[in-house]
């Protein structure tokens, strides 16, 4: 198990690392960040002091290697640059923001506790209404029921959060008025009560795909020998449902898992849409600016989210099934 | 029999869900068609109350020297003030100055009497914040021309005596500024410049305390203090920004009590907000909002809509064919249907005929040379250039965005000079990809471009005309215009103390850039404003974006009964904090 889990962390270390070259290389090919920064008056010498400041004017590979952290800095602007020492990932400097004038940790420091608030409700959503409609569709299997519901959620599989989202807030925020028209809140309570519309829109085709995955893992479940066994034995059909929801649960822990990095990188539109002040909405606003530092910060943080969960959905698939804990230990 | 059973229970499904839209459908309030709420009514400015604005982006920082967005403009124009202003003509008019200064004979020195017992906001060290003085002024010059602090404020002030030994580390000082007294400062050039009082309205010459710099280092820019109407309260990134009246404003004392500028929120949450009452002012609408609001009766008394100080149009780059051939420019400016253009926008558009828009000196609506839609004269410029049936090749039009509002306009131009033989090819890029490589000679035949003013002068249009904006890389002027007698009028135009013969020598320089085509000038922007029935004297800026430093609101504001202004629905349940502002 140990030298399993070893393994897997080598491979999301390079699996990060690649995907961290990538974006760096395809932003360095997108655009000069100093011209998008500085504007269109923006004079020669003005650009050169720029491009001198945050090391844009040396290779790029250079630059890369810089931004690891793994050569001198090249940014003439940051204070360990004199000394020839290093700024990169590997010191946890994420470089300073183009566009906010600030180090990019401290703007995703402000962004992602907000974007988190907004996955977990958006989760506690998915959970309860995708595994609640789930059951109760696998339980009254081939009846009206089922179908309504299992109709139910392939609309909502259908419906994008482009659709979803503004007719939420129209309906619900504009015209009845009972929750807040986009934004954030002030106090923690409220930054709640801003979160249930966008974290329901958010949460709609999850709890849909919950709902599908959890109904037929259950039929399934529930025609199997030990259940047949259990109900024989005279358990009440309660407990009997209990045992088959408990072994019907692996695939959607697995979901689960996998449905973990959008807690911070799944609501990019929502975001936009509901105005809630994330990484979402920060990531379509430094792509838009240039902001390649901004860009950056945020990529490693939702390649390491995605690397985070799906390791633990593999381990939780791993304690949970003890099939799968064998076969990779051996 | 279980399947009949099951049937019945899905139709019975189906028809809940139909009766369950319907009813829903129905109860569904309308949304309201008229402002929700009015003043008290009072008649003299009134002190209290928030006032609420908002920008669909981030500020991206409070320190005038740094910031050269619209939205951080919006934040810092309300807790600073410059030396000089513009009044709602346009004009230069002296503001932390007591009058307009003293120009010497040879027009290079400008000499500022500072206002006396203007106090800076309360800040570290000084609780009761400290009056304004000429070593503040020269202090905060010298901030901002640092290569440290890299403002992209620094060339407009690249003309002072001594800012380059300065900027480049050679020197202490900055030889052309000197203080004289307590009260007055001397600004030295290094050439005559009448342009250059323009420079002094802007926000990187707003002055600032040294001491709340030193005191907070980096920070500062999230501690601003200036000696404006509104003092810096709190700032909530990517949500909100407040600022509390400042008591001891040295000009009439500004009317809310606090401003809240609400951050990140978009076009149409701004107009559903403003519709609800919740948003005071906004200026940026989505189209479906716009023609509701262009045809709302009730909303016609707080609305104005008035071009901006920007010009849009398609470049050429004249040292690239077909385009180094002006008469195939001039073929394209008067191909263009704009009137065409305008309708398609909803009216949203003002059909330009020239590079200056309406509200700079120098417009003139009657230019001999203007550019009109007039297919015969296209096809006329076509058949001197050569091509009477055409170009034999597509032409290249870069374009800068994917959105609908691009492809519309990308579309339009096809379709207009399909009219005279020439076919064009679109290429859709990126607008920082779009400025980098039309800086660059020989790069891109032709592009849509525009521009937005830095101040309200004719040469802050005109220098992209220039041929000191042509540049190995990153030239300003990306059409590669070269002109002699352009370059010479402007150089005059820029040292000329009278303002009668400046205007004159611009005009004459605008005349020549419409005739040579350099761009084909398309439209003027329209921007529709509205506000709140109790917001009251809020005039739009011609210069400042969202200007609301005198606004005061006239409370408290009253729901408007459902029968009086057709608004419908019930009162929207204010469970939130912003229903608890007012």
């Amino acid at each position: 198990m140990i030298a399993w889990l070893i393994r897997r962390l080598l491979v999301a270390t390079g699996v990060t690392v690649v995907v961290v070259a990538l974006v760096f290389f395809l932003v360095n090919a997108v655009g000069d960040p100093a011209v998008a920064t500085l504007g269109p008056n923006a004079g020669p010498e003005q650009i050169a002091d720029f491009e001198r400041k945050n090391g844009l004017d040396e290779p790029v590979l250079q630059q890369f290697a810089s931004y690891l952290g793994v050569v001198p800095c090249v940014r003439d602007a940051s204070p360990v640059a004199a000394e020839g020492g290093h700024c990169g990932l590997l010191q946890g400097d994420f470089g300073e923001s183009f566009s906010h004038n600030e180090p990019v940790s401290t703007v995703i420091a402000h962004r992602l506790p907000r974007t988190l608030l907004l996955g977990v409700v958006a989760m506690i959503f998915e959970l309860i209404f995708g595994l609640g409609v789930g059951i109760l569709a696998a339980v009254r299997r081939n009846t009206w029921i089922d179908t309504g519901l299992m109709a139910l959620a392939f609309l909502g599989i259908s419906l994008p959060s482009f659709v979803t989202g503004p007719l939420f807030l129209s309906w619900f925020g504009f015209r009845f008025g009972w929750f807040p028209l986009g934004g954030y809140g002030v106090d923690f309570w409220d930054h709640v009560y801003h979160s249930i519309l966008p974290a329901f829109t958010l949460a709609i085709i999850g709890a849909a795909t919950y709902a599908r995955v959890m109904r037929g893992e259950l039929v399934e479940t529930l025609r199997s020998d030990f259940v047949r066994t259990a109900a024989a034995k005279g358990l009440p059909p309660s407990r009997v449902v209990g045992h088959a929801i408990r072994n019907a649960l692996l695939p959607v822990v697995t979901l689960f898992g996998l449905s973990l990095p959008l807690l911070v990188a799944g609501a990019i539109i929502t975001e936009k849409i509901f105005g809630w002040p994330g990484m979402g909405s920060l990531a379509i606003e430094s792509i838009v600016n240039l902001d390649a530092p901004t860009v950056m910060g945020v990529v490693v943080v939702f390649a390491i989210a995605v690397q985070v969960g799906n390791l633990l959905a593999d381990v939780a698939v791993a304690l949970l099934d003890p099939r799968v804990r064998v076969e990779k230990s051996g | 029999m279980h399947r009949r059973y099951e049937r019945l229970g899905c139709a019975a499904l189906a028809l809940l869900g139909a009766a369950g839209s319907i009813a829903f459908a129905f109860f569904l309030p309308d949304p309201p068609e008229a402002p929700r709420w009015v003043g008290a009514g009072a008649q003299t400015p009134q002190v209290g109350g928030t006032f609420v604005f908002h920008h669909e982006a981030n500020v991206r920082s409070l320190d005038p020297h740094v910031a050269y967005d619209e939205l951080s403009g919006m934040a810092i124009r309300l807790m600073f003030d410059g030396l000089l202003d513009y009044d709602h003509e346009s004009n230069l008019v002296p503001s932390l100055a007591e009058a307009m200064p003293a120009v010497s004979e040879d027009g290079r020195t400008f000499r500022f009497r500072l206002r006396r017992g203007v106090r800076f906001h309360p800040m570290a060290g000084h609780p009761e914040g400290r009056e304004l003085v000429a070593e503040d002024v020269r202090w905060s010059m010298l901030r901002l021309m640092s290569q440290d602090v890299g403002s992209p404020g620094y060339p407009f002030y690249a003309s002072i005596e001594g800012a380059d030994a300065y900027h480049e580390g050679n020197a202490d000082d900055v030889a052309g500024i000197r203080v004289i007294d307590r009260y007055t400062i001397e600004l030295q050039l290094k050439e005559a410049d009448q342009t250059f009082l323009n420079a002094m309205a802007m926000p990187f010459a707003y002055p600032v305390p040294r001491e709340n710099y030193e005191h907070w280092g980096d920070e500062v820019k999230f501690h601003p203090v200036g000696t404006g109407p509104f003092v810096f309260e709190a700032w909530e990134r990517g949500v909100q920004l407040t600022f509390v009246r400042n008591e001891r404003y040295w000009r009439e004392k500004p009317g809310p009590e606090r401003m809240l500028y609400l951050e990140n929120i978009g076009r149409e949450l701004a107009a559903q907000r403003f519709r609800n009452g919740d948003i005071d002012s906004i200026h940026r609408q989505s189209p479906s909002d716009y023609r509701f609001f262009k045809t709302s009766e009730a909303w016609r008394p707080y609305m104005v809509e008035e071009p901006r100080g920007s010009t849009y149009g398609l470049g050429f780059n004249c040292e690239m064919a077909p385009f180094d051939d002006v008469h195939v420019r001039r073929a394209i400016a008067f191909a263009l249907d704009r009137e065409g253009w305008s309708r398609a926008r909803a009216g949203r558009l003002l059909p330009a005929s020239q590079l200056l828009p309406p509200s700079i000196p120098g417009y003139d609506p009657e230019l001999p040379t203007r550019q009109v839609f007039d297919l015969e004269r296209a096809r006329e410029e076509m058949r001197l250039a050569g091509h009477p049936d055409g170009l034999p090749e597509p032409i290249t039009v870069w374009i800068t965005g994917q959105d609908d509002t691009s492809r519309q306009y990308g579309e339009l131009l096809q379709s207009d000079l399909a009219r005279i033989g020439i076919d064009v090819r679109l290429r859709f890029v990126s607008f920082a990809v779009y400025l980098t490589e039309s800086g660059k000679p020989n790069t891109v035949p032709a592009f849509f471009t525009g521009w937005n003013l830095d101040f309200p002068d004719p040469s802050n249009f005109l220098f992209l005309f220039d041929q000191k904006s042509i540049h190995p890389e990153h030239s300003e002027n990306r059409s590669f215009y070269r002109n002699p007698e352009v370059d010479r009028l402007l150089a005059e135009g820029k040292s000329e103390r009278d303002r009668e013969r400046r205007l004159g020598l611009y005009r004459q320089a605008n005349e020549i850039v419409a005739r040579d085509a350099p761009w084909a000038f398309l439209y003027y922007t329209l921007t529709m404003e509205l506000w709140q029935p109790y917001v009251r004297n809020y005039d739009p800026h011609p210069v400042w974006s969202e200007d609301y430093r005198e606004v005061w609101l006239d409370l408290p504001r009253e729901r408007v009964a459902r029968s009086l202004a057709g608004v419908g629905g019930p009162v929207p349940a204010r469970f939130y904090p912003m229903g608890a502002l007012r």
